[in-house]
């Protein structure tokens, strides 16, 4: 199993839907707890324990449901691929917040939007497509 | 920001820019701002604000011809919001331009990157079954079908594009944010 650690929102899982729960916290940043899935100080409630649990392992496409985040399964390759949560992406939209990112530059540096705070700023996003 | 992963494509662009350029192989702010196409220029202000989302806006007129959008115009409003701050639209102009990626567009960006991590793993036929259902489920999205051309050994200046506009202008040019005023 991989996870891409360069973008937190993003998450692709390779080797099908169900990790342990060490592979969750990379993946997702979450850790199932006898309280529910907790990160930091904050649980979810966990209604139904054997929907994301099987045979030791979590399945994550549960887990993503539970989460509010967007996810893709090819059961063919068992490729999981899961997105920034729903409510919060739209949210920030809808208030017309300018989500803050982490990209790298051509060289492999680092830059983030909230580099550049208190300044008017153009994004323009652009391809060679 | 360059919505692709290739990066010496995007170098060769790079000629006397002093600004950061990024790239988003992975098109997380395709996500994080619903862009469907390119350019799409989005204005932020010092309160980290939205004030102008997914601009179809252009700096020079090279696809003027094309477009029928005069760069000039779009530069001077540019200029006005930096020098005084004179917003280009309202926020509710704003809100309501930019919408939010359907359901069926947000599993398309997540096959999308399946696609991607298939091809790049040899697994060609597992690479095109991801790639062919996203563009089912994102018809309109170039940030999909646009995309993924060049991936798969398409032209995206070629046929294949030509027939993608003509779809694109069938369906009324859905777009997620401030389309070109060319009519």
């Amino acid at each position: 199993m991989d996870a891409d650690p360069t973008t937190p929102d993003l998450a692709l899982l390779t080797g099908g839907p169900l990790v342990s729960s060490a592979e969750l916290e990379t993946s997702l940043g979450w850790t199932l707890k006898a309280e529910g899935l907790c990160r930091d100080e904050v649980c979810v409630l966990v209604p139904d324990r054997d929907a994301i649990e099987r045979d030791g392992l979590v399945d994550v496409v549960a887990v993503a449901g539970l989460l509010d985040r967007p996810v893709a399964h090819d059961i063919e390759s068992d490729v999981v691929a899961i997105g920034a949560p729903r409510a919060s992406r739209r949210g920030a939209l809808d208030d017309l917040l300018a989500p803050d990112f982490v990209l790298p530059d051509l060289d492999g540096t680092a830059h983030a939007l909230s580099d550049h705070r208190s300044k008017k700023r153009l994004l323009v996003a652009f391809s060679s497509w | 920001m360059a919505i692709d992963e290739n990066v010496e494509a995007i170098r060769g662009f790079m000629d006397g820019i002093t600004y950061p350029v990024l790239i988003d192989a992975e098109h997380l702010l395709t996500d994080l701002y619903a862009i469907s196409n390119v350019p799409s220029v989005v204005l932020i202000d010092e309160d980290d604000r939205i004030v102008q989302p997914n601009w179809n806006a252009y700096a020079t007129d090279t696809f003027k011809e094309y477009t029928g959008i005069d760069s000039g115009e779009q530069l001077e409003l540019i200029r006005r919001w930096v020098i005084d701050g004179t917003a280009l639209i309202s926020p509710d102009e704003a809100r309501e331009a930019v919408g939010h990626l359907s359901v069926d567009e947000e599993h398309a960006h997540l096959l999308f990157r399946i696609a991607n991590y298939l091809r790049r793993s040899g697994d060609e036929q597992g690479a095109s079954r991801n790639y062919d259902l996203a563009a089912e489920l994102a018809p309109h999205d170039w940030t999909i079908r646009r995309a993924m051309m060049p991936l798969r050994g398409g032209d995206p200046f070629g046929a294949e594009f030509f027939a993608l506009a003509e779809e694109y202008a069938a369906a009324g040019r859905p777009f997620h944010g401030i389309a070109a005023r060319s009519e």
